[in-house]
């Protein structure tokens, strides 16, 4: 008869059921997503270029563990406090109290099952939704990813299944613990307002120096290599939390204390529901800066990734296009670009090397790029080749004994012929490089041939025009060294840049997947808690209303107060987010170009949630007008 | 209409849609406050004495029916009309003293001041005045949870009384109050009514409470039954009630 009578009121409060429900579907469908990628190690490691990529999954396996079980803690008292003025009704109407607390036990439990059923289904979509959408985007094919992944399965279910029995467990007990007074006067119990004192402030001076310290590590990764990560993230959690606990509450106490601002329109209000909302929801706050840090990281990472293929490659080589020998089609394929500088040099080759003509060289000296690994910069400019080449004949890539009479080659000529003119390894094979004066040239009686350098407007729109001419270059070198069956690799710009990507898309992958997975965790976190909150505003909003609070001034508190709400953490995470991507830099060339895309991608996940929750709330704590 | 505060002409309110099943809460009543009056609203549970608070504190529109308060047709209005109307010329005591506990006494008196832009200086100078004259300036920087019943309720009557509304209604207010805090509110608002010309309508099913009136009207079954004035102390007033009401009860159990 109980159950019945329950399942018929949980029939009722289908409504804010509903929001409980979505809420555990995310954070179960999410879970599910990053298990499938962490626990896929065979993928994460074959894809990735960062060695330890394994440290990288258990860490944020541990953190996302960790946010869950606040959020089913916060759903809990949300399921708790919708539940426990009625089951206090049947208490007082002489329902035995085992009986009650058995109630509660199974609906928790039940509910916790239905989500999980719903929210592996839902988990499985996203990540092949989610994949999809990723591997078209950007144009990767990670080999070895299943969206529907036994091991990931197996695991959130044992997670979820023994959060579900603990929550169940305690909710049962504090029925148990209570007395039916307390249940049915359950809600009225006001927001204290506590006096903050000097505890506060060393509390926030404590949280930013441990953000400081965190930053510092970050910034020094190079010096202190793992363990600066370790520091880095340790700190920046810590200081974050305790910023949030003190620093908020104090700034908003501030903004009260202007009286003129707060005499204003319905300020007092708004300002109060504000440090109301700081002083509870301090931890969340904390949490969700952190995520927007993760997520944002993760994307930016993955996208600087990627982005550095271009940069690996523009460093390497100023020419975007270097042809031996071009043939017709090359003509043809040049001529459809926008070519913005072009050379050609002559050269003779016989058996022992390649004799290039100085006076073709010093006509039209080459660029070459000034960019290193180890020092790079985008202000690093290509420069021209200036040195002067006085002497009749110089050599590089000399066999030792050989040639010893003859000068070497001045290092930014060397730089250029071994970056520019020479495309692949193969070419060399034992064969020296001269540099020689017309009258040499005229006497050596190896076949001439030609190199052509071009520099165009942008190479990757000229992707498959380059793809063919590199193509060609390969036969050519098999050509000249009469070997069909040879393994020939290529270090033009283009066969650097896919090389490259091929190594890099896997990281970015797991970048996009993991940012937006712990975006739509982070907010969603956000959301159910002030969504959860919100029934105990209804009263207020009701009472300001009968005092004669005109409608477009409440929804417009509601839209300030959230908004603020929303846009500490933004803050506080995207700063961690700009310091943090320091991290990368001993492995990127530059860890923030393109930084505002993901950026943008978060603000606008953001936003989205953001007006949700304000909709959501105002229909809570709104009534509909007649 | 010289010195009428309040016209209310034939009012009917009727829940429910046509062609189904129908509640009349107000029947067709009509009444007058004069400026300075302190009327109160008297009847059985179910009488009407709330809907007719609601659709006078334009709460709840009249399905048939003229109100005026202070002149102004407040019938037509459209909904943030109502809002400022409501904000600008009535003041409101609940019951439940509906003051919002995040606010500091001193934040919650100045909030329909704060509505209708009153610049920051100005404020303070009212809000200061208000308090004194209900007694309860020492606590306006404390919030409603460390105050008593009584003090909330004045605190109440503060943010109700302090934009100089044009008519004070009162919702029962002292339902939730002991006879002693009660009673002190009740010499507040005749204080209020006598010594400030304070216009207020009060709806009470208390007779105690009621015997502080000048006026009571007493509805039943959504129309209004008798009316009686004071005329000597209150203790007769009293009896005086007493005697209708044991009519009212009277009627009711016979029928």
């Amino acid at each position: 008869m109980l159950f019945k009578l329950s399942f018929s009121s949980m029939r009722k409060m289908m409504k804010d059921y509903l929001v409980l429900l979505v809420g555990l579907v995310i954070s179960i469908s999410i879970f599910y997503m990053f298990q499938t990628l962490a626990l896929n190690s065979d993928f994460t490691k074959g894809n990735s270029v960062i060695s330890s990529i394994q440290i990288v999954f258990n860490v944020g396996a541990f953190l996302l563990a960790f946010i869950t079980i606040f959020y089913i803690v916060y759903a809990n008292s949300f399921l708790l406090s919708l539940r426990r003025k009625e089951l206090g009704m049947y208490m007082v109407l002489g329902a035995k109290k085992g009986k009650i607390s058995q109630i509660l036990f199974w609906e928790t439990l039940m509910m916790g099952i239905a989500a999980l059923c719903i929210g592996s289904v839902v988990g499985i979509v996203l990540s092949s939704g989610i994949g999809n959408l990723l591997m078209n985007l950007l144009e990767i094919s990670p080999e070895g990813y299943y969206p529907f992944y036994v091991p990931a399965l197996w695991m959130t279910w044992g997670f979820f299944l023994v959060l579900f029995l603990i929550t169940s467990t305690i909710n049962a007990i504090r029925l148990a613990r209570a007395t039916e007074l307390d249940l049915i006067r359950a809600e009225q119990q006001n927001d204290s307002i506590k006096r903050k004192g000097i505890g506060t402030i060393l509390v926030a001076l404590l949280g930013l120096l441990l953000v400081a310290a965190g930053y510092y590590a970050l910034i020094e990764i190079k010096v202190l290599q793992v363990l600066g990560l370790f520091i880095g993230a340790g700190a920046t959690t810590i200081g974050t939390y305790l910023i949030f606990i003190s620093l908020l509450p104090v700034f908003v106490q501030a903004l009260k204390k202007n009286q003129k601002l707060n005499d204003h329109q319905l300020h007092a209000f708004t300002f109060a529901q504000l440090r109301f909302r700081v002083n509870s929801l301090t931890k969340v706050l904390g949490t969700v800066a952190m995520l927007i840090a993760l997520g944002v990281g993760a994307m930016a990472g993955g996208l600087a990734f990627q982005q550095n293929v271009d940069l690996i490659s523009s460093a390497q080589h100023v020419y975007d296009i270097t042809l031996h020998d071009p043939a017709e089609e090359d003509f043809q394929a040049l001529h459809k670009m926008n070519v913005i500088e072009q050379n050609t040099y002559r050269y003779k080759m016989d058996e022992k090397g390649y004799y290039f003509v100085k006076d073709d060289l010093l006509a039209h000296p080459p660029l070459i790029s000034t960019n290193t690994f180890e020092n790079y910069s985008s202000e690093n400019k290509p420069k021209r080749v200036t040195e002067p080449l006085p002497h009749p004949a110089y050599i590089m890539y000399a066999n030792q004994d050989e040639h010893s009479n003859l000068e070497e080659v001045p290092r930014e000529w060397g730089k250029a012929i071994s970056t520019e003119i020479i495309i692949s390894y193969d070419m060399l094979s034992g064969k020296a490089v001269q540099i020689v004066d017309g009258a040499t040239y005229d006497g050596i009686a190896g076949s001439e041939h030609q190199v052509l350098l071009a520099q165009v407007d942008d190479y990757l729109k000229y992707k498959p025009e380059l793809k063919a001419m590199d193509q060609r270059q390969k036969q050519w070198i098999k050509t000249i060294h009469e070997d069909e069956e040879r393994e020939v690799y290529l270090s033009t710009k283009y066969s650097t840049y896919e090389a490259v990507y091929a190594f890099t898309s896997g990281t970015m992958f797991m970048g996009f997947f993991l940012g937006i997975a712990f975006l739509a965790m982070m907010a969603s976190c956000l959301m159910f808690k002030i969504l959860s909150g919100a029934t105990r505003d209804k009263d207020r909003y009701n009472m300001l209303r009968k005092i004669g609070v005109r409608h477009s001034l409440l929804i417009g508190s509601i839209y300030k107060e959230l908004f603020l709400v929303f846009v500490f953490p933004a803050l506080v995470g995207l700063t961690h987010v700009l310091v943090g991507m320091q991290m990368f830099s001993f492995i990127l060339l530059d860890p923030y170009v393109n930084i505002w895309v993901p950026t943008l991608i978060f603000l606008a996940i953001y936003a989205i949630y953001y007006y949700i929750t304000v909709q959501l709330y105002r229909g809570i704590v709104l009534p509909k007008e007649a | 209409m010289s010195g009428s505060v309040l016209d209310v002409k034939n009012v009917q309110k009727i829940y429910g849609k046509k062609g189904e099943s129908q509640s009349h809460a107000l029947k067709g009543v009509s009444l007058t406050i004069e400026k300075g009056e302190f009327v109160g609203i008297m009847g059985p549970s179910g009488s009407g004495k709330t809907t007719l608070l609601n659709v006078i504190s334009t709460l709840d529109r009249p399905t048939e029916g003229l109100i005026e308060i202070a002149g102004t047709n407040i019938t037509q209005m459209r909904r943030n009309q109502l809002a400022d109307f409501r904000s600008q010329r009535l003041g409101f005591i609940f019951q439940d003293f509906n003051l919002l506990e995040n606010l500091t006494v001193y934040e919650n008196i100045a909030l329909p001041l704060s509505l209708q832009g009153v610049p920051s200086k100005e404020i303070g100078t009212k809000v200061n005045k208000v308090a004194q004259t209900l007694a309860i300036d020492e606590i306006l920087q404390k919030y409603p949870v460390q105050i008593s019943g009584g003090q909330k309720q004045r605190a109440a009557a503060a943010r109700a009384l302090v934009h100089d509304p044009a008519i004070l209604l009162a919702d029962e207010p002292t339902g939730a109050l002991d006879s002693k805090n009660a009673k002190s509110l009740l010499e507040t608002m005749s204080d209020l009514n006598e010594k400030h010309q304070v216009t207020i309508m009060m709806v009470t099913h208390d007779a105690f409470s009621a015997s502080y009136c000048k006026r009571i009207l007493f509805i039943q079954d959504g129309k209004l039954y008798t009316e009686i004035q004071r005329t000597g102390d209150r203790q007769a007033f009293f009896k005086q009630i007493l005697d209708v009401l044991a009519e009212l009860g009277a009627s009711h159990d016979v029928r």
